[in-house]
């Protein structure tokens, strides 16, 4: 059997296992929880061992900062722009030279959840809202919209040929687990990460969530259990977690003595248990605990940065400064050790750039908010000399539309649009992929949502098929290639 | 120095031998070969299905071949087929085929190439797979032969021994009764005994005093709350969720499903006819909304935009949840790994194809928005059902309509399909005699309060009296509207009913619509008082505009008028009051409602056949299924591990004779949950203690405790430990059922957590940190031990709102005097123990740390005495609320 974790079938952890867990702190304690997972007894697969928290092959990146638009950015009107558009402008998709891109065996890839008018062909060219220029050494075209980032093309690989299936926002949830909502509830990749991969700090959590997550699927473990589950958290110092604040009536030295009492009794009830593991689980849970409640309203508590890193990410610009303030808060976790740190932007019904309307201001505001702290933040890890060992994944449910909605939307575009990532051993200065001339499909290099999993999972040193569980058969497509042309 | 160079040749040969034999060999063909065509060929070539004639799951068998001859041929890599047709670059040919199975890669290709060159060596003795027919889960459970001495409730432990004793392990004893008094309580009913409980229990001297206390436990209307909690995990009960207000998933007041469920258990309404109700109580009792109230399980699967999602749900968890099948697994393709073909999904499914999802009238309250009871019908009786190619929903095959059946394998006889005539009050709900009711006491309660803010009217202005006036006129022409209309629908009855035509339903027609033109005409009025006493306030701008809105208002109250005055047209019909609410979908338009075709006078009694052939003593799974989610809940540890999967996959049971035993005396005992229980609890296996001190020798043989040689201790479900909190600060509210707590009056509730809101949106933060359910699937909960946990228990308002009151009842048991009988009491209340010397001691002396520094705060002398004792009795209860044994079951 397997002697790193002898008692599985028991539910608990032996007193090996559990003395191995006190040493791995969080990640550890994850995996002692997901010992008992919902029907998969672990320990009797024959062949099959749990992660032990060490990546598979040499990772290039330590974590990942996850930041993810709600609602659906225009492909066209960001990272891939495209001056067909204009050309064409008014016409119907079927007067212009491109007709051959509504072939019906080409849109046979998405897959309904809600009958409704979103995700519906959009006939008419809509022009681009915004211009566009070239960028870093490489003239890579970024719309003007996104400033800061242009700036840092140098450092980032763009990749504009994801597709993916569902037309409505259960994209979003799709994006982050690779399944579509009709095949049921999968574990999202920061969930992944979380599972495979130990502690970088024993005092903070390793997989955080920042900002709004009203639409998609509120829940990342699934089945590897909600220990996976993303740790919510507030950028406050005075309330960052939940129950991170004492509602009690007591001083601080009160309950210090009661914390020192819990610890004693439970200490002796130890010495009468001494194969429970859950006791020495439990105390060691109390100590982290106790850190992670000193650590983390410090991480949020940016009063001993300095004035012009600050203002770097804009951190005291009304338009910026929430998107400014996360991510300032973001690279603090990272700099201590924080594996994934998921920030979703845009609240409001499906998500804030889900621009049916009124695409210009929409888009135009949103930009403004996390253009600036975006640019700031790959500076910042740059010049910290933390980029290398953190990956930056700017990402969407799906692109929008290359024909209007209305008079000035576009609606929600499954077949092309783009995402990029900087930093973590990616190639800086690229574009990888290509959609075709009005932005209608992934022409070249087609990527599924998946690929942009295994990408990242390889720069952590992970490989997907290692960290399968039995009973949970994973598809082909789950898995995903990671994008080798744009690995340094 | 010579012998060690010869052992070090020795063991240099060896090595080379066996890496060569591990290259080429048999053992490479255990070590490589096999694994890899297990994975990648046996589910279409071996015994579950033999394509082309072909077997792969032994050697033998591909010598022997299949439809193109032999597909190996020892030595002679090229001729073999098998190679070639798992190396050619023609993907049409290639196996494993495209989306069924990963090519093999270069180091595996090759792999094989070398085993075959070297000689297709196989293992002595190879045994194929065997018959998927034979696996254990699909053939009929049977009671083996015991002792008959021991009894029904020797069972379990005879079964036990036999087991232990072939490994050589001794049990542990019976634990002390302390501990096994608060595992009772807190497994039965889910609340740690209170203190006239736990003395009652201590100091009972009879020799049946367990007996008797789980039969009290176990008729405990709390025992029903507790294990409610337990089935609504493995039917996933979800409350309604949607976004924003409106609602996508489940039902509203599905909650009544949730009493149900409590109410069953504590009558011991028997496990199959639980499954029967659930599945088909609208077609075998469809008058009655107290069964009704089951097909919550059905309507809980509502899913406002997608039906294949919604069926998909039903199919997925009708077959894990009662079945322990993953029929899932076939709804894209064959199951790879149970008899199952891709068709049996969709057998499965057409089962349900038919049913949609309504709201009933409950007596008392007409209306549907407040209450409702929503249960499931058949509505589509004839949507045929069809196979999605690859489980595309997009890729329907429409040449065939798939009939709703069971695997053959699984159904002696396959179920038979009648269908149901409903009765009328079934599928013209306003006849149920409550309804009328409601809608008319609802509307005189309405004229009743406009009568009364009429009367609280104190402004002397004429337009606002006026106002109050005209909504009094309102309310009574709507009650009498309501009443006339009520007495119209009687009439129509009595007539359709008897095949005549009354001159007295004709009456009431013409007098239900005329009292309907009076309340128009009654609102009409109202709006045109209303209109004039805006006017009298108007701004000099706006007069001109509110004097056109009071003109139209006067134009069409005349005219209201003088419709009441007019002849009622021989077609028209009084509104009818509704007995019942389809719950609208929007499959074809998100936008709009589909059409709704009312409620069908028939049903189909597919979903009827299903559950009786479910709810059989014939199936070979569904009892199993029960009692290993019954047992694994006692334990801690299920007997299957794959609670869910009972299929070849699925990991067998370390002790069949024991999970057959106990399903047979299950079913022979009509399925009577609380019969099962009791056999359970009182085995010596249940009673055993946890401490292993003392056995080091069964620590060393069966450290997993494979073999039940003692007790695991469980960590406190989620609900429990907040239960727990509320019940020692006897805060807990005994009331049973109703409405769910919404979120936001969580925090001061004083409701067992059973009932608080819980869907996919919305989840208590404090229960979530203890692993609360997952409303999508929960069959077995986990038990981890996070830091947040911690910080709940140290921080939470949950925590210090009970810690007072739980150090104020524990100061007030008798004999509590001082600090040191006070720790006594709460170490015994609060963990089921007595504490040792060393704990006394740590706690006396943190004790009076929280004196000291309460008191040099103070003030006066004796009330600051008072307090400071108080607090520091708070700082003993939430330090033992911190205690591991505290959320511990030992």
């Amino acid at each position: 059997m397997n002697a790193r974790h002898p008692a599985r079938a028991t539910g608990l952890p032996s007193r090996r296992t559990f003395l191995a867990d006190l040493g791995m702190g969080f990640t550890g304690l994850a995996m002692g929880a997901a010992l008992a997972r919902d029907g998969v007894a672990r320990a009797s697969a024959p062949g099959w061992t749990p992660p032990d928290g060490r990546p598979h092959f040499r990772p290039r990146a330590k974590s990942v900062i996850w930041l993810f638009m709600n609602g659906g950015v225009s492909h066209m009107e960001s990272f891939d722009p495209k001056p067909m558009l204009n050309v064409h402008a008014g016409k119907t998709i079927a007067q212009t030279p491109f007709a051959h891109v509504q072939d019906p065996k080409r849109l046979a890839i998405e897959r309904l959840v809600v009958p409704d008018a979103n995700g519906n062909q959009r006939n008419t060219l809509y022009p681009l809202q915004v211009g566009y220029r070239r960028h870093g050494k490489a003239g890579i075209e970024v719309s003007d919209w996104f400033p800061h980032i242009g700036q840092q093309a140098d450092r980032i690989a763009f990749v504009r040929s994801l597709w993916t299936t569902d037309s409505n926002h259960g994209a979003q949830t799709q994006f982050h687990s690779g399944r579509h909502q009709n095949d049921g509830d999968f574990p999202t990749l920061g969930a992944w990460v979380h599972y495979g991969l130990g502690s970088l700090n024993e005092n903070l959590p390793q997989f955080i969530s920042i900002g709004t997550r009203e639409y998609w699927n509120k829940r990342d473990g699934h089945y590897l259990g909600p220990a996976h589950d993303a740790v919510p958290l507030r950028i406050d110092p005075a309330n960052p977690l939940d129950f991170g604040r004492h509602e009690g009536t007591w001083s601080a030295e009160e309950r210090r003595a009661g914390l020192d009492l819990a610890r004693t009794l439970n200490g002796l009830r130890g010495v009468e248990y001494p194969e429970d593991p859950a006791i020495a689980a439990r105390l060691a849970s109390y100590d982290l605990a106790y850190r992670m409640q000193m650590s983390v309203p410090d991480v949020v508590d940016f009063s001993r940065e300095s004035a012009e890193t600050k203002a770097l990410y804009g951190v005291d610009v009304p338009h910026c400064r929430e998107m400014g303030r996360q991510l300032l808060a973001a690279r603090r976790f990272v700099e201590r050790g924080v594996r994934f740190i998921q920030i979703q932007h845009g609240g409001g019904g499906a998500g804030a750039w889900d621009a049916h309307s009124g695409l210009k201001s929409n888009h135009e505001s949103l930009a403004r908010a996390v253009d600036q702290p975006i640019g700031a933040l790959l500076v910042d890890l740059e010049r910290r000399g933390l980029l290398d060992e953190t990956l930056v994944v700017f990402a969407t449910e799906f692109g929008r539309t290359p024909g209007s909605q209305g008079s000035d939307g576009r609606d929600h575009h499954i077949f092309g649009f783009s995402v990029w990532m900087a930093g973590g051993g990616i190639r800086g200065g690229v574009v990888h992929g290509a959609t075709d001339e009005i932005g209608f499909h992934a022409a070249e290099d087609r990527h599924y949502v998946t690929d942009i999993h295994a990408t990242i999972l390889h720069q952590l040193g992970l490989d997907s098929r290692r960290l399968e569980i039995p009973g949970r058969k994973r598809l082909e497509i789950d898995h995903g290639q990671p994008i080798q042309p744009i690995l340094a | 120095m010579a012998r060690d160079w010869q052992r070090f040749l020795l063991g240099l040969l060896g090595c080379l031998m066996t890496a060569q034999a591990a290259a080429t060999g048999a053992d490479a063909y255990l070590a490589v070969i096999q694994p890899l065509v297990r994975e990648r060929c046996v589910s279409c070539h071996g015994a579950l299905q033999q394509k082309a004639g072909l077997r792969l799951d032994t050697v033998a068998a591909m010598l022997r071949g299949g439809d193109s001859g032999p597909v190996v041929v020892p030595g002679n890599a090229r001729s073999s087929i098998l190679l070639r047709r798992v190396t050619t670059e023609d993907v049409a040919d290639r196996m494993p085929p495209q989306h069924e199975g990963l090519p093999l890669d270069a180091t595996q290709a090759e792999a094989l190439r070398r085993w075959i060159t070297a000689g297709a060596s196989a293992p002595a003795n190879e045994q194929p797979d065997p018959d998927p027919r034979d696996h254990w889960a699909f053939r009929p459970p049977a009671r083996r032969a015991v002792p008959a001495t021991v009894g029904a409730f020797g069972v379990i432990d005879a079964l036990l021994e036999a087991d232990r004793s072939a490994h050589g392990l001794r049990t542990r004893p019976e634990a002390r009764r302390d501990v096994l008094v608060r595992r009772l309580y807190l497994d039965l009913v889910g609340l740690p005994p209170a203190a006239d409980e736990w003395s009652a229990a201590m100091s009972d001297a009879a020799p049946d005093w367990y007996e008797r206390l789980v039969d009290r436990l176990l008729s405990d209307p709390r025992h029903g709350e507790r294990w409610a909690r337990h089935w609504m995990d493995i039917w996933r009960y979800s409350d309604a969720w949607g976004l924003g207000d409106q609602l996508r998933n489940s039902q509203k007041h599905i909650h009544h499903w949730r009493d149900w469920i409590v109410e069953s258990l504590n009558a011991d309404v028997p496990y199959d006819e639980m499954i029967r109700l659930m599945l088909a109580a609208d077609e075998m009792h469809p008058e009655d909304p107290g069964r009704l109230r089951a097909t919550g399980y059905l309507a809980r699967n509502y899913f406002l935009f997608n039906r294949n999602q919604w069926l998909d749900e039903a199919v997925e968890h009708v077959s894990k949840g009662f079945l322990g099948l993953t029929l899932n697994c076939a709804k894209c393709h064959d199951h790879k790994y149970d008899p199952f073909p891709q068709a049996d999904y969709y057998r499965m499914r057409a089962f349900f194809e038919p049913y949609h999802v309504r709201v009933d009238v409950r007596p008392g309250e007409p209306d549907l928005a407040r209450d409702g009871l929503p249960r499931a019908y058949d509505r589509d009786l004839d949507r045929p059902t069809f196979r999605f190619v690859r489980g595309n929903e997009g890729a329907p095959d429409t040449n065939k309509v798939i009939l709703p059946g069971v695997p053959p394998l699984l159904a002696r006889t396959p179920p038979s399909i009648q269908r149901v005539v409903l009765p009328a009050r079934a599928h013209q709900p306003e006849r149920n005699p409550w309804v009328l009711e409601a809608h008319v006491a609802a509307a005189r309660e309405r004229e009743t309060k406009a009568g009364e803010l009429l009367a609280s009217e104190t402004s002397a202005d004429p337009l606002r009296r006026a106002v109050a006036q005209r909504r009094v006129d309102v309310a009574r022409a709507e009650m009498e509207s309501v009443v006339a209309r009520a007495a119209a629908m009687r009439a129509s009855w009595r007539d359709r009913d008897s095949g005549t035509t009354s001159p007295e339903a004709e009456v009431a027609r013409v007098a239900a619509v005329k009292a309907e033109r009076r309340l128009a005409a009654a609102r009409a009025q109202l709006f045109v008082a209303e209109a004039e006493q805006r006017l009298a306030v108007a701004e000099a701008s706006k007069k001109e505009s509110v004097g056109k809105e009071l003109e139209s208002a006067r134009k069409k109250a005349e005219e209201a008028l003088d419709r009441c005055e007019a002849v009622v047209e021989a077609n028209a019909q009084p509104a009818l009051l509704p007995g019942a609410a389809w719950t609208p979908t929007r499959f074809l338009d998100s936008t709009k409602d589909d059409p709704d075709p009312g409620f069908p006078r028939e049903s189909t009694g597919r979903r009827t056949a299903l559950a009786r052939w479910i709810a059989s003593p014939d199936n070979p799974l569904t009892a199993r299924v029960a009692v290993n989610h019954v047992w694994g809940r006692h334990f801690g540890v299920p007997l299957v591990p794959t609670v869910f999967d009972f299929g070849r996959k699925g990991i067998p049971p370390a002790n069949q004779p024991l999970l057959d035993a106990l399903a047979v005396e299950f079913m022979e005992q009509r399925w009577s949950l609380r019969h099962l229980h009791r056999v359970i609890v009182l085995s010596a296996a249940y009673r055993m203690e946890s401490s292993v001190a003392g056995a080091d020798v069964e620590m060393s043989r069966d450290p997993e405790n494979r073999h039940l040689w003692r007790r695991v201790p469980l960590r406190m479900e989620a609900q429990g430990v907040r239960d727990s909190l509320l019940a020692h600060a006897g805060r807990i509210e005994a009331v049973m059922g109703g409405p769910v707590v919404p979120s936001d009056a969580q925090a001061t509730s004083r409701r067992r957590s059973l009932y608080f809101q819980h869907s996919n949106n919305e989840r208590n933060a404090f229960l979530a940190t203890f692993d609360d359910a997952t409303v999508k699937e929960c069959y077995r909960r986990d038990t981890s031990i996070v830091p947040q946990q911690a910080l709940a228990l140290l921080n939470s308002r949950v925590v210090h709102d009970a810690v007072p009151d739980i150090a104020r009842r524990i100061a007030t048991r008798s004999g509590v005097e001082d600090d040191r009988r006070f720790v006594r009491e709460a170490f015994v209340a609060l963990l089921g123990f007595e504490p040792g010397a060393r704990e006394m001691e740590a706690s006396l002396q943190a004790m009076a740390a929280w004196r000291n520094a309460s008191t040099s705060i103070g003030a006066t002398a004796n009330a600051n005495a008072d307090a400071a004792s108080q607090r520091a009795r708070e700082g003993l209860a939430w330090s033992l609320v911190n205690h591991t044994d505290f959320v511990t079951i030992r």
